[in-house]
């Protein structure tokens, strides 16, 4: 129990509970919650989200579990709390806590920020102030080495003037390496710049203050050079998913949370090449966990958790070779325990959907599927070639499981897309209903959502314009008018949101006056369609005297620097560049789990080999 | 857990505790945290629903959040046989701090569940020992049971109404404790008959006794015991079928 920390928080905490909105979102102690011993390194790992969005983050959880693991340190949880919570905090003088034993993060060694996505840059920035910290790095003299990290990390320069330090790539092997180091830093009596200059050479960590940036006068990088005696290392790193059969004993919300199941992760990276998606590109190469273990974890988290519903996770889930054994396996256990089986992700081909119909506890909820484009050509460009046949072969076989829903996910303002594409979608979507029609079955309802393009780092659109707002609203309300049928819902992005995150998704550092400023107007979750306000980020823009369509409706030269181009995720530029301009011919390119090595950079570069556990179709 | 099959199945009781840190938890939380802990704890439950199984369970009345109790209540419904003693190390192995098994019990599957018995709950409150003199909360008490209605708007979500608390209260008692402090001891409709707060009782009585909300927040709330009324007589749902049994608990 945290109250017997000393400097523990939880005293003044506890009068304001009664003043919030879920108290249980501050409370800790829920089943799995470590037991935190005193002393050794003190590691604080955050999510910039409420408790219950941040509570089903598979990374941190994982990444906690590896450091409770170690000899002689801990880590503990923070969530960014509520509007509610943040104002009876800062009124009582609270600083920002952790869940485990309440004391503040400030007197931790390590407060690592998980980077989910652009929209939460405003809710880091309140972290660190209500830690207590500096908010710039160059300011802070003492506290802990605030670190980012996360999928975010693979542009991280709008944040770079805010973190110490950033993980890039998977961190199971070298945050314990960063730990350690402070460890010796500390028996060592080495000042706080020493222990970042040192940390800076440790494999898979990045010090922004490391390089420069050089600007040229139309506005674009000219160059990001390292400053004398930088470390170089700023190439991701990778783990082998059998050595690393975490979360062992995942830590059960005490309030429902997003994804409110076990989730055991079949592999890692994906090689589809869709050529729109930063995960396919950055997570590379593929590797797959052993079934076994997989089903191993399966039944310990269920049985160690008591949740309801296990999912079985990766980027396309029914690409994992093993997949008919495994989730035939793991569907014994969950009919024995009375258990739903899940598998988002799927793949839109009949193979996928029958291995999802047949699961257990499957007449619950529908079948999700990814289209994304709604004519073949558009399809090529993007490189996920699905055959219309295969489409209908999946909903039809959807619907002959008794699935009652199929959600489709489409996207609009895709390179190269025309109003053709755009009034497609809404004639696809019509012509899979009447194909299920046509076999005499009842067609499920039809959910639609439409998501924005928003153009990626170390993607092959990492060169391409993004619609504006006009555009991006014409073609919504185009789809609107097209798709008015009772069994057909249609959900749409906000276009505003999907501008900021464009916005800064390809950012450079001078953005970061730009988040601070919308910050300090008082930029919270913007994540959060109620609270996002689209006029803070102009007017900080204006401000900063930055243009945002300089960002963000753009198309680059093929030859121009990129903010992030000293950032080695595995996959070259060069390869990134060869996808871009095959997408410009509508040329697709294969898998290369059939064989056939593409050149991606990936596996030489990260020196590792693609593991596969099975026989790729 | 290996059990043996039963032709119909049993209705395994519990009061538990809530307190401590779980008396944050929320009535969907609460439940949440028993039925996660129900199936951590490996007893042969009985489940409804072919696709989406759910786990079968029935809930004492919501507590308001904050307020601490030992004397919550739930139904499980097991489909093989579990000594209750068993079921009850069972389940306090795997519940999370500050909800705690004190007694488990078992019973005919056939009897009713406890969300569609408790109609009374009672209270202790003590409020902040500056908070007014034991004469004037007495003074009160006798104004208040003396009346025939007690008005009280109540405000909710999404309506607010005035409503008449009196023929919820069943009894108010004030008990005075060494120094100058004093503890009301409340037995206020619960359940099926209807909800009368404890908060509404204490805003009113407050009010009689001359002193404010703003001094009554600091008091002390604890659900002491659910009941189901038998004629002036409360009966336990723990008790209830217990040959000699029907205890009048809550009435000292």
């Amino acid at each position: 129990m945290s109250e017997q920390f000393p400097g523990g928080v939880w005293e003044r905490l506890e009068p304001l509970l009664l003043e919030v909105e879920r108290p249980s979102r501050y409370l800790g102690g829920e089943w799995n919650a470590p037991d935190i011993e005193e002393g050794g390194t003190r590691v604080a790992l955050a999510y910039p989200d409420v408790y219950e969005i941040g509570a089903s983050n598979l990374g941190l959880a994982i990444l906690g579990e590896v450091v409770n693991d170690m000899d002689g340190a801990s880590s503990e949880r923070v969530y960014s709390p509520w509007f509610d919570m943040e104002r009876e905090m800062r009124t009582a003088g609270v600083p920002l806590f952790t869940l485990e034993t309440h004391r503040p993060v400030s007197g931790f060694d390590i407060f690592g920020i998980t980077i989910p996505h652009e929209l939460t840059y405003t809710n880091i920035l309140n972290l660190i102030d209500l830690a207590g910290l500096p908010l710039h790095a160059r300011d802070r003299s003492a506290g802990p080495l605030v670190v980012g990290g996360g999928c975010g990390a693979a542009n991280p320069e709008p944040l770079a003037g805010f973190f110490d330090l950033f993980a890039l790539g998977e961190a199971e092997e070298s945050l314990p390496r960063l730990v350690e180091l402070v460890g010796l830093a500390r028996a060592s009596g080495w000042p706080r710049d020493r222990l970042i200059a040192e940390a800076s050479r440790l494999d898979g960590f990045y010090r922004p203050s490391d390089y420069e940036v050089a600007y040229n006068p139309d506005g674009t990088v000219r160059a990001v050079d390292p400053v004398p005696g930088a470390s170089s290392s700023r190439v991701k790193t990778v783990v082998d998913l059998d050595r690393w059969c975490l979360p062992r004993r995942p830590v059960v919300p005490s309030c429902e949370a997003v994804h409110d199941r076990v989730n055991v992760e079949l592999f890692r990276g994906c090689v589809r090449g869709c050529r729109f998606c930063q995960a396919g590109m950055v997570y590379r190469p593929v590797r797959e966990r052993s079934a076994s273990l997989v089903v191993g974890m399966a039944d310990e988290a269920t049985a160690l958790t008591g949740h309801d519903e296990v999912s079985l996770c990766s980027l396309s889930s029914s690409d994992y070779t093993l997949i008919e054994e495994v989730a035939d396996r793991v569907g014994g256990i969950c009919e024995d325990r009375r258990l739903a089986l899940s598998l988002p992700s799927l793949r839109m081909d009949e193979r996928s959907a029958s291995i999802a119909g047949g699961l257990a506890g499957g007449g619950r909820g529908g079948l999700t599927f990814a289209p994304e484009a709604a004519t073949d050509r558009l399809r090529r460009v993007i490189n996920k070639p699905i055959a219309e046949s295969d489409m209908v072969d999946a909903v039809v076989c959807a619907a002959r499981a008794g699935r009652r829903r199929v959600k489709l996910y489409f996207m609009i303002g895709l390179p190269t897309e025309t109003d053709e594409d755009v009034f497609e979608i809404a004639a696809l979507v019509y012509r899979l209903r009447d194909a299920v029609r046509a076999q005499g079955l009842a067609p499920p309802a039809i959910n639609v959502s439409v998501s924005t393009f928003v153009p990626k780092p170390h993607t092959p659109f990492q060169w391409c314009a993004q619609d504006d707002m006009e555009t991006i609203r014409r073609k919504q309300d185009e789809l609107k008018s097209g798709l008015r049928s009772r069994a057909v819902n249609l959900s749409w992005h906000d276009a505003g949101m999907s501008v900021v995150e464009g916005l800064l998704a390809r950012g450079d550092r001078r953005l970061g006056a730009v988040i601070e400023d919308a910050w300090s107007a008082g930029g919270r979750f913007d994540s959060w369609s109620d609270h996002f306000d689209q006029a803070r980020w102009r007017e900080a823009c204006d401000r900063a005297g930055l243009d945002p369509g300089f960002y963000q409706q753009r198309e680059r030269p093929l030859d121009e620097a990129f903010p992030w181009d000293h950032l080695d995720l595995g996959v070259t530029r060069e390869f990134l560049a060869g996808e871009y301009q095959r997408a410009m011919r509508a040329e697709t390119s294969p898998d290369c789990r059939a064989g056939i090595c593409i050149e991606c950079g990936a596996c030489e570069r990260l020196d590792r080999a693609q593991v596969l556990k099975g026989r790729w179709p | 857990m290996s059990t043996r099959p039963l032709p119909e199945p049993l209705r395994l009781r519990l009061r538990l505790t809530k307190k401590a840190r779980a008396r944050f938890l929320s009535h969907a939380e609460y439940s949440r945290a028993i039925m996660f802990a129900a199936r951590r704890s490996g007893l042969p439950l009985e489940f409804a629903g072919k696709h989406r199984p759910r786990l079968k369970l029935s809930l004492s009345p919501p507590l308001p959040i904050g307020v601490e109790s030992g004397g919550e209540l739930v139904d499980l419904s097991l489909v093989g046989y579990v000594p209750a003693a068993e079921a009850k190390r069972a389940l306090s192995e795997v519940l999370p701090p500050g909800i705690e098994v004190v007694e488990a019990r078992l019973m005919s599957g056939s009897d009713k569940a406890v969300g569609k018995l408790i109609d009374t709950a009672a209270y202790l409150v003590s409020p902040p020992e500056d908070a007014g003199t034991p004469r004037g909360w007495r003074d009160a008490a006798v104004e208040f049971m003396s009346r025939d209605s007690v008005e009280f708007t109540r405000v909710q979500p999404r309506r607010t109404r005035v409503v008449d608390i009196r023929k919820g209260v069943h009894r108010l008692d004030v008990e005075e404790l060494e120094g100058d402090g004093v503890t009301l001891a409340l037995a206020l409709d619960d359940g099926v008959a209807g909800t009368v707060k404890p908060w509404e009782v204490i805003e009113v009585l407050g009010g009689m006794a001359g002193v404010s909300m703003e001094v009554l927040k600091g008091s002390r709330i604890t659900r002491e015991g659910l009941f189901s009324r038998r004629g002036d007589r409360l009966v336990s749902p723990m008790e209830l079928g217990r040959r000699g049994a029907a205890a009048p608990r809550g009435r000292r």
